[in-house]
């Protein structure tokens, strides 16, 4: 008894946090996030729930002319399956593809959850770049020669004097000497008078020219702490300034704010800028940070309007190797062997092989990285331990989850897209079923299920009131499984879960009209019950077992044929399959337990309509096969 | 009861159905293919009146476009796709939809020719992975009843009745689509795949009741255990089968018309798949049992006869 007061209670755990599941619309814990605006939060496909409809037009040009010319229906179809299977080893959900007139693609995805997301796994033209990375690399700026510096000189900027150059730091100061003067107005508080702390700062004239290169150099330093999305970290640019003929380390200043550190990966925290232009002249203002805060220092350095030598530093430099996306044989997600990490392979053609190694050999050991570049957009740039000359490799990251190890991958494989593809329209379309028929399916789902459990207890009794119970253990549980892992709902899962509900409910008939035999034959209530239990666990096993194996094989093939469809059957009819083995036996089995311990057990009536007449109440077990025989 | 006595009735009534599903397939050509497979016209229209995605696919049925998807963009906007048609047929369709649900005008944003959402290769693919998993299957309950004389036996049997059931149903949409132009989209495939799950189902059950009896009842023939199994079993067979009917008639009467294809596929399937465990898979044990018994007993009258002659 009490091992099954155990079993009750672990089924009832399950049940309520199934419920809690359920109930909740959407949840989160960490980056764990289920549910959505659908009913109960579950993940539905095109034919039950609305989503994305897009229209890509296949861009091909005539290298030669630079005409546009209409892909043929090969590349379309070829096309056509690279998107396909692209998306659908996304886990967004099975989506519609189809080639529309002659060159043009539409694809319709479930849900509108992420449009973005989809649309960069999708690709656009999709070109694909290995390059080498160096950081902190000199450079002079650009159109900037020693004549175009005319004048160099430190002044103040929290000095009170009021020059005719106000800058917004001048505008600060004399709003903090605005309050002061406020406190003393009401004088409530003792006025302390304390002079303002020096900001030293270097002004620099330039000629037209020079102010207009310098400007251009301004706004590169500027670009380059622009956050990418999903990439916080950036390599900012800095000004390098030195003095001709000092042997003082040059100044590096970056355009505003920023927190360095080495290797990259530095984080800008926005604030007034450290360089600006002085409105309507040809003169800049440095910020003279890091350890110049002192007046007499700076004038020191930099009062005597010396010879100065001013170049970039910048954060990265990234040079084209050759190496594209057509070097690029296969890219899929794994795992590290050791430390279990999701990573990415990769593998190169021969010819790929021999630059990769190249290039590899020329990074490993220094600071550089590769940079891998798509649509000129960053994807990674990992670093590089040693040459790799065999045309495979993996990269590791430190913040890859499996999620994002498998859309890198696809990125990395979408670089052999066949034809180049622009997004030509993008709209919300509803399900294909339409509302009022999901609607009506859904009633008639519950009437089909009212209908079974009705059944179940007129032509059983308690058992079937029991096995009734277990079907809506059963729902429940499968319905909690389902948002759970994200499985996408759509007619055909429907269709296997009716089998599987068929099936779970078939269980128990095997298993009551075990009973009832056993009953008949004369076993007390518990031994029939246990018999029924044990004799049809051979069937319940093996017709399960042969369902399985038909998932898996539907499952295998689908995902090889590309045909989501099948794969959603197969895991759907799975998932209901093994559940369902679980509630037809153990939770139905634990609920009669309990039942026949109170006193309905003994009302043998209830278990055997049939053989109500043949086994008058409590009668004793020998005497009713004795009345039977 | 003895159902086994009645055995050459049930195969002559499966080969009548088979053969008339054959027939009826040639006569056909094959299965009718929905657009699914086939591709067709995509339209983007505009009414200029209210109208539900309900009434626009009432609509399109009524004027022999039963299989059209309709989708809505809102703003009484749809999409819709239709079997391949030209020109005149499409500005027919849109006058007919203009007269009866949009007086006010319909206007045509783009119509263009869409391609298969699925690749009829599928078909045969799933065709491909459905014989493989008929043999992991076979192999299973070979393995699964090896305490049985000729365990293979009944692998075979349960795969044969399988092959059956499939048939039945495939050979009645043939009729449907020679009779009523019944088309095949992909839902039949999947309703067909979850035919294939609950046939293989009900005959293990009914498999597993004769390992039973017959490991119980060594003294008794095979054909008194599966008789026995039988009686046995038809209450569960009955009962399960009701239970899944009582499913799919709600679904049916209730439900909306755009799945119907694909319960009326799933009604057949389970009484095919019900029938076929008691009616096909047992008899050809028996049959099989019976056919190697009296071969042997020839050979061993034969080989009695042999010294005689010699």
């Amino acid at each position: 008894m009490r091992r099954y007061a155990r079993t009750l209670g672990i089924i009832i755990v399950l049940v309520v946090a199934s419920l809690l599941i359920l109930g909740f619309q959407t949840f989160k814990i960490g980056n764990f996030i289920r549910g959505g605006d659908t009913p109960l939060g579950l993940t539905l496909g095109l034919d039950l729930q609305g989503g994305s409809h897009l229209v890509y037009q296949a861009s091909l040009t005539d290298e030669a002319t630079g005409q546009p010319i209409i892909p043929t229906a090969d590349q379309m179809e070829a096309l056509k399956k690279t998107i396909e299977r692209r998306v659908n080893s996304s886990g967004l959900g099975e989506p519609n593809i189809q080639i529309l007139g002659d060159d043009r693609l539409l694809i319709q995805m479930p849900g509108v959850t992420d449009p973005d997301r989809a649309k960069q796994l999708i690709g656009e033209t999709a070109r694909l770049e290995f390059r080498h990375r160096q950081l902190e690399v000199a450079r002079a700026i650009a159109g900037l020669t020693q004549e175009d510096i005319v004048a160099v000189r430190v002044v103040d900027a929290a000095a009170p004097v009021a020059t005719t150059t106000t800058s917004v730091e001048s505008a600060t100061s004399t709003d903090s000497n605005a309050t002061s003067t406020d406190s003393t107005a009401t004088s409530t508080e003792p006025v302390i008078t304390t002079p303002p702390v020096p900001e030293p700062r270097l002004e620099i004239d330039f000629t037209e020219a020079g102010a207009t290169a310098f400007a251009a150099a301004l706004a590169e330093m500027v670009r380059s702490l622009e956050i990418v999305p999903g990439n916080p970290s950036v390599y900012p640019t800095q000004l390098t300034i030195a003095v001709e003929g000092s042997d003082q380390p040059a100044l590096n200043i970056p355009s505003s704010r920023v927190l360095i550190q080495p290797g990259g990966f530095s984080i800008p925290l926005g604030g007034d800028p450290y360089i600006r232009r002085v409105p309507n002249t040809n003169t800049f203002r440095v910020n003279l940070i890091a350890g110049l805060t002192d007046m007499t220092e700076a004038q020191q350095r930099f009062g005597n309007n010396p010879t100065l030598n001013l170049g970039l530093l910048m954060g990265k430099l990234d040079e084209s190797v050759g190496l594209t996306g057509d070097d690029l044989s296969r890219a899929y997600p794994g795992q590290h062997a050791q430390t279990n990490r999701p990573i990415v392979n990769i593998e190169f053609t021969p010819d790929g092989a021999k630059k990769f190694a190249e290039i590899t050999g020329r990074i490993a050991g220094t600071q550089d990285l590769l940079a891998i570049y798509l649509d000129e957009e960053e994807l990674i740039a990992p670093s590089v331990n040693q040459a790799i000359t065999g045309g495979s490799a993996f990269i590791e990251g430190q913040d890859f989850t499996i999620q994002r190890v498998r859309d890198i991958a696809l990125l990395l494989e979408s670089g052999r897209l066949p034809i180049p593809i622009n997004l030509i329209q993008e709209r919300e379309v509803d399900a294909i079923l339409g509302k009022d028929s999901l609607e009506k399916s859904l009633v008639a789902g519950w009437v089909g299920l009212a209908l079974v459990m009705l059944f179940m207890v007129l032509y059983y009794r308690v058992p079937g009131f029991v096995a009734s119970l277990a079907l809506v253990v059963y729902t429940i549980l499968l319905l909690a499984i389902f948002k759970l892992f994200n499985v996408t709902l759509t007619l055909s899962g429907v269709a296997a879960t009716i089998l599987s509900i068929g099936m779970a409910v078939d269980a128990n008939v095997l298993i009551f009209e075990r009973m009832k035999e056993e009953l008949r034959a004369g076993r007390t209530m518990l031994a029939a019950i246990n018999i029924g239990f044990n004799r049809a666990w051979s069937a319940i096993l093996d017709s399960n077992v042969s369902t399985l194996i038909t998932c898996a094989i539907l499952y295998w093939f689908g995902d090889a044929l590309a045909a989501p469809l099948v794969m959603g059957f197969a895991l759907n009819l799975a998932i209901g399959v093994a559940l369902s083995m679980f509630t037809a036996v153990i939770v139905s089995r634990t609920f009669m337990r309990f039942i026949v311990a109170t006193p309905l057990g003994k009302k043998y009536g209830l278990f055997v309509p049939s053989a109500a007449k043949q086994l008058p109440q409590n009668q004793k077990p020998a005497a009713a096969a004795d009345a039977r025989s | 009861m003895n159902f086994m006595k009645y055995r050459k009735f049930y195969y002559a009534f499966s080969i009548l159905l088979t053969v008339v599903g054959i027939l009826f397939l040639v006569m056909n050509k094959g299965l009718n293919r929905g657009i699914d497979f086939t591709g067709g016209t995509a339209m983007t229209l505009q009414m200029a009146d209210p109208v539900t995605q309900e009434q626009l696919r009432v609509k399109l049925a009524e004027i022999g476009h039963p299989s059209a998807i309709v989708q809505n963009f809102g703003n009484n906007t749809y999409f819709v796709r239709t079997v391949q048609i030209d020109d005149p047929a499409q500005n027919a369709l849109v006058d007919s939809l203009k007269t009866s649900l949009s007086p006010n005008g319909i206007e045509v944003l783009a119509t263009e020719l869409v391609s298969p959402v699925v690749a009829w290769d599928t078909i045969r693919n799933a065709g491909i992975a459905v014989a493989a998993s008929a043999v992991l299957i076979f192999f299973y309950l070979w393995w699964a009843f090896r305490k049985m004389p000729n365990p293979a036996r009944y692998g075979a049997a349960a795969i044969v009745a399988l092959a059956h059931d499939i048939f039945i149903v495939i050979g009645i949409f043939a009729l449907l689509g020679f009779l009523f132009d019944t088309e095949v989209n992909t839902m039949f495939l999947i309703a067909l795949l979850t035919v294939l799950g609950y046939s293989v189902n009900d005959t293990i059950v009914v498999f597993d009741r004769i390992r039973e009896n017959v490991l119980n009842h060594t003294n008794r023939t095979l054909t008194e255990n599966a008789n026995n199994a039988i009686t046995e079993t038809i209450g569960r067979s009955i009962n399960t089968g009701m239970a899944l009917m009582f499913t799919i008639a709600a679904l049916l009467l209730f439900g909306g018309p755009t799945i119907r294809e694909f319960l009326l596929v799933l009604l057949i399937g389970v009484l095919a798949g019900t029938y076929s465990s008691p009616g096909i898979a047992t008899p050809l044990l028996i049959d099989w049992e019976n056919w190697r018994k009296s071969r042997a007993a020839k050979r061993e009258t034969a080989r009695a006869q042999q010294p005689a002659t010699a």
